[in-house]
C-alpha cells in the first residue's frame, strides 16, 4: 500500500453530524465541569473549583444552561434521525446484532493472538454502537433525572417524593459512569491509540478504514454511494409531512423546555427571620 | 521627713534664735531626738504626728504671752467686722495635750506661727476673714503631725474645709485616746447639727471607735459606714432616682467580695478618684454614669472588654441606642454572682432584655432539660450566641455557619450516645441538597451572600425546637407545612423527598439504596470492561510491533 493510498479519505459524517457532535462536546464538558465539583461538594479542590467558576449559584446556572443545551441537541438527534430513517428511509446501521458480538470476541482474540484476522466490521462497529447506546442510555437517565431535580414541586405533583432523592443519586452515579466511559473508552479510541479526524473532517484515512470498518470500505471502494439518494418527488412529499411534525412536536419541547427553565420556582430565597429581640421583663435597672 | 522639711524647720529654728526680744534661748528645740513619741492608741494605719518629736522641750517660758492673754477684754477685729477675744484660759491650755502638764509641753510661738506675725507689738491681722485665720492657724498643726489622719470630712481643697482645730479645740485640745471614751462627740454632733445632718452622739463615738477617722478611705468598711444604711439615694439632674444603699452580704458574695477565692476588690478600685465628701456627680443621668463607669471593667478584664467592642450590644450602643447591655448589665455591679452558676443563671440573665426569647427557650427540648433537669450538657444562651462576643444572629455570615453550631454538640458521638441521638444528623444533612449548599457558600465566604438553602434552624426552630417526634410541636407532626415555608408550592408528596436524616438503607430512603447497589455494581463492571478491551487493545498493539 502506497503513502498516498493510505492518506486516502473516505467519507464518514455529514456536517450536521459534526455540529450535534461538537453540541454534545461542548455541553457534556461543561456538565462535567460544573456537575462533579457538586457531587464531591465535601472535597476542598471540588470547593475551590466551585469558586473558580463564580460561586455555586453561578455554577448551578452554568450546568442548567449546559443541560438546556445537551437536551436540545438530543432533540435534534431525534429530529435527524427521523428525517434519515423515515425521509430519506436510510438504513438503520446503529442497532447492535449478533455479528457485533461476534466481533468484540474476534477483536479479543486477534489483540491475544488466537485470530490471525481482525475482524471486518462495518460503518459502526461494535465499540461505537457501545458508545452510542452508552450516551442515549446516558443521556436519557441524567435528563430525566435531572429534571426532577431541577423541578422537585413539579415532579412531586406526580411522582411519590421519595423518587427526587432517588433521582439525586442516579444523578451523581449516571456522572460518574459516563465520565469514566468517555475517558476510557471514547478517549483512547480517538485521541490515544491513534488520531481520529472523522469527527472534524468528516473523512477517515484509508487504513483507520481498513482496521475498524473494513467491510465499509469495502462497499465504498466497490462505487456505492455513503449514503442513498431519494427521487426529488417523493422526497419532497414526504419532507413537507415531517416538516409539519417537527415543527408541531419541536415548539411543544421547546416551549416546556423554557417553561421548565423560566418559570418553575424551586424554592423562594429564603428570608431570614427578623423579630423582636429586645422584649424586656421590665425596664432596665441603670 | 523629707531633706526640704528639714531644712526648713531648721531655719525656723535658727530664726526663733534672733529674735530673742521676745524668746530665751532655744538652742536645741527642733534638733534629732533620739526617743519616739509617746505610744498611741490610734490604728497604725495612719501616723499621727512626726516620728522626732521630742519627749522634752527645753526650758522654755510663755509667760511672756500669758503675762497679757490670761486677763484681758481686748479683741482682734478682722477687716470683715467679725471680733475675735484674744483672752486664753491658762488652766485649760496648762491641761491641754500640748500643754505645761503635758509630757511634752508646747511653747505658745510653735503654734502661732510664723513667729515674726506675733512680735510685740503685734502687727495688725492680714486675714480677711476670721474663718481665714482659723484655717491658716491649722496650718501650724502639721509643723508636727505630719500625716493628719485621714477624715471624710472636707479638706483643704474643699471650699468649706473642716480644719484641724474644728474638732479638737485650739488651746484645749485633747489626746486622741480621749476621743475614743466618747468624750468629745458633742463637737461632732453640734457641728453636724448645723449642717442639717442628723448625728447621734453614740453614732459618732461608734463610728470613732471603729477606728474609722484613722483609716484610709481605700477601706470598704469606711465607704460602707454610711452605704449600707438603709434606703440611700441619689438624684441625678434629670430626675433619676437610684439607691445608693449597698447590699453588705451581697458585695461580700460577689465575685469580687471578701468571700471568694479571687482577690477581694476596694470600692475605690472601681469608684477611682473618690473623695468625701463626694463630689457633685456630673454625669445627668444614671443611664450616664453607668455609661461613663464601664470602661473601668476593662482595667482587669482586658479581653472580655476588647470581646464586648465587637459584640452587636456595643455596636448598637454606638449607633446610639443607650440601653444595649454593658458589662454591669448582665453582671450587675455591686452584689455580681459568678456569671455560670449555675447554669440556668446564663439565660436569666440575658432574660432581663430578651424576655420572649427566653419564653420561647423555656419551652424548647434544650431550655426545659436545663431549667428543670439542670442538665449540663444542652446549650444555654452562650453557647450558641457567644459570651462578650455576641454576634447579630440575623446575618447572612451568622446564617451560614449556623449548621456547624448544631454540629458542636450534635456530631459528637460521645455526647449524643447519652441521649441516643443519632450523629448522622450533620453528614446527612451535609450530603443532602440543602446541606451542600450551605456547606458551599460557607467556602465561598462571600461577605453578604444569602444562603438561600435550608439551615437546620428552618426545620427545627431557633430557641424553640422540640423533638421531631414531639406529637404537638415537633417537625414530623407537620413536615408539609414546614416545607412550605420556604417551598410554598410544595404539595402532598414534596416532604417525602427530604431524606429525613437516614443514611440510605433498606428501610430507610429504600430507592436511593437501590440505586446506590445498582451503580455500585454497574460503575465497577463497565470500568473493568472498557479497561479490559484497552488492555486488550495495547496487548496487541505492542505484540503486533515486536514481530
Amino acid at each position: 500500500m502506497t503513502a498516498k493510498e493510505k492518506q486516502q479519505q473516505y467519507e464518514r459524517f455529514r456536517i450536521g453530524a459534526r455540529i450535534e457532535h461538537i453540541i454534545l462536546l461542548v455541553s457534556f464538558t461543561v456538565l462535567a465541569v460544573t456537575g462533579l465539583p457538586q457531587r464531591y461538594a465535601q472535597n476542598e479542590l471540588a470547593q475551590s473549583m466551585i469558586l473558580a467558576m463564580g460561586g455555586i449559584e453561578t455554577v448551578r446556572m452554568i450546568h442548567r444552561y449546559a443541560a438546556f443545551l445537551l437536551v436540545l441537541g438530543s432533540v435534534y438527534h431525534l429530529f435527524t434521525s427521523t428525517y434519515r430513517l423515515y425521509v430519506r428511509r436510510e438504513r438503520n446501521r446503529m442497532m447492535p446484532d449478533l455479528k457485533d458480538a461476534q466481533d468484540l470476541v474476534g477483536y479479543v482474540k486477534y489483540n491475544v493472538g488466537l485470530q490471525e484476522e481482525h475482524p471486518k466490521m462495518r460503518k459502526f462497529n461494535f465499540g461505537e454502537k457501545l458508545e452510542f447506546w452508552a450516551v442515549v442510555w446516558g443521556t436519557a437517565v441524567m435528563a430525566i433525572t435531572g429534571f426532577m431535580l431541577w423541578n422537585p414541586i413539579a415532579t412531586t405533583n406526580v411522582l411519590p417524593g421519595s423518587i427526587i432523592p432517588a433521582a439525586k443519586a442516579a444523578h451523581s452515579y449516571e456522572a460518574l459512569l459516563a465520565v469514566i466511559s468517555i475517558v476510557i473508552w471514547h478517549f483512547y479510541n480517538v485521541m490515544i491509540k491513534h488520531w481520529n479526524p472523522s469527527m472534524w473532517t468528516g473523512k477517515l484515512p484509508r487504513h483507520q478504514m481498513a482496521q475498524e470498518h473494513a467491510i465499509e470500505l469495502e462497499r465504498l471502494e466497490s462505487g456505492e454511494t455513503p449514503w442513498p439518494e431519494v427521487p426529488a418527488p417523493i422526497l419532497r412529499r414526504r419532507r413537507i409531512i415531517f416538516t409539519v411534525t417537527s415543527v408541531i412536536v419541536g415548539s411543544i419541547i421547546l416551549v416546556v423546555l423554557v417553561w421548565a427553565f423560566t418559570f418553575e420556582e424551586t424554592a423562594l430565597i429564603t428570608v431570614v427571620p427578623t423579630r423582636e429581640v429586645f422584649v424586656p421583663l421590665a425596664t432596665a435597672v441603670p | 521627713m523629707s531633706r526640704a522639711r528639714i531644712t526648713s524647720v531648721a531655719a525656723l529654728a535658727g530664726l526663733c534664735l534672733l529674735v530673742g526680744t521676745v524668746f530665751t534661748a532655744v538652742p536645741t528645740l527642733f534638733a534629732r531626738g533620739e526617743n519616739r513619741g509617746p505610744e498611741t492608741i490610734v490604728p497604725p494605719a495612719a501616723v499621727l504626728w512626726q516620728t522626732e518629736l521630742p519627749d522634752t522641750h527645753p526650758p522654755f517660758d510663755s509667760n511672756a504671752c500669758l503675762l497679757c492673754h490670761t486677763d484681758t477684754d481686748e479683741t482682734i477685729i478682722f477687716p470683715s467686722g467679725e471680733e475675735l477675744s484674744v483672752q486664753v484660759d491658762a488652766a485649760e491650755l496648762a491641761a491641754s495635750v500640748h500643754g505645761s502638764m503635758a509630757a511634752s509641753p508646747l511653747a505658745c510661738q510653735e503654734c502661732h506661727q510664723p513667729p515674726n506675725n506675733y512680735l510685740y507689738p503685734h502687727p495688725p491681722v492680714t486675714e480677711e476673714r476670721l474663718r481665714d485665720w482659723e484655717i491658716g492657724q491649722s496650718n501650724a498643726c502639721e509643723r508636727c503631725h505630719v500625716q493628719p489622719h485621714l477624715t471624710s470630712h472636707p479638706g483643704p481643697e474643699s471650699e468649706k474645709p473642716v480644719v484641724c482645730t474644728d474638732c479638737h479645740g485650739g488651746h484645749e485640745v485633747q489626746p486622741a485616746a480621749s476621743w475614743h471614751t466618747g468624750a468629745h462627740v458633742e463637737n461632732c454632733t453640734s457641728c453636724h447639727e448645723q449642717q442639717g445632718v442628723e448625728v447621734t452622739a453614740a453614732e459618732a463615738t461608734a463610728v470613732i471607735q471603729a477606728g474609722l477617722f484613722a483609716a484610709q478611705q481605700t477601706d470598704n468598711a469606711y465607704c460602707l459606714s454610711c452605704h449600707s444604711q438603709p434606703n440611700q439615694t441619689m438624684t441625678f439632674a434629670n430626675g433619676d432616682v437610684v439607691s445608693i444603699t449597698i447590699d453588705e452580704a451581697g458585695l461580700h458574695d460577689s465575685v469580687h467580695g471578701a468571700s471568694n477565692e479571687w482577690d477581694e476588690l476596694l470600692c475605690t478600685d472601681c469608684h477611682q478618684d473618690y473623695t468625701f465628701p463626694h463630689e457633685p456627680v456630673s454625669d445627668v443621668s444614671a443611664r450616664q454614669y453607668s455609661l461613663n463607669q464601664n470602661n473601668l471593667c476593662q482595667r482587669c478584664h482586658e479581653d472580655q472588654f476588647a470581646k464586648a467592642l465587637t459584640s452587636v450590644h456595643s455596636a448598637a450602643l454606638m449607633e446610639g441606642n443607650l440601653d444595649a447591655a454593658l458589662c454591669t448589665d448582665c453582671h450587675s455591679a455591686h452584689d455580681m454572682p459568678v456569671p455560670n452558676e449555675p447554669r440556668s443563671r446564663i439565660n436569666e440573665t440575658c432574660r432581663q432584655c430578651h424576655s420572649s426569647i427566653f419564653d420561647e427557650y423555656a419551652h424548647s427540648v434544650h431550655g426545659e432539660a436545663l431549667i428543670e433537669e439542670a442538665n449540663p450538657d444542652v446549650p444555654s444562651c452562650v453557647n450558641c450566641h457567644g459570651v462578650h462576643d455576641i454576634q447579630d444572629p440575623t446575618t447572612p455570615e451568622f446564617r451560614i455557619n449556623s449548621p456547624n453550631l448544631c454540629a458542636d454538640c450534635h456530631a459528637d458521638k460521645e455526647l449524643m450516645a447519652q441521649y441516643d441521638i443519632s450523629t448522622d444528623v450533620f453528614a446527612t444533612y451535609v450530603a443532602d441538597f440543602h446541606g451542600t449548599t450551605a456547606l458551599l457558600f460557607a467556602h465561598e465566604g462571600q461577605e453578604g451572600a444569602q444562603l438561600n438553602a435550608a439551615v437546620c434552624y428552618d426545620c427545627h426552630g431557633i430557641h424553640n425546637i422540640k423533638s421531631p417526634d414531639d406529637p404537638d410541636a415537633g417537625i414530623k407532626a407537620n413536615l408539609l407545612e414546614t416545607c412550605q415555608q420556604c417551598h410554598p408550592n410544595a404539595t402532598e408528596n414534596f416532604p417525602d423527598s427530604w431524606t429525613s436524616h437516614y443514611k440510605p438503607s433498606l428501610q430507610n430512603n429504600t430507592l436511593v439504596y437501590l440505586v446506590e447497589l445498582f451503580y455500585s455494581i454497574v460503575i465497577p463492571v463497565t470500568v473493568a470492561f472498557f479497561g479490559f478491551l484497552v488492555v486488550v487493545d495495547v496487548y496487541g498493539r505492542v505484540r503486533r510491533r515486536g514481530k
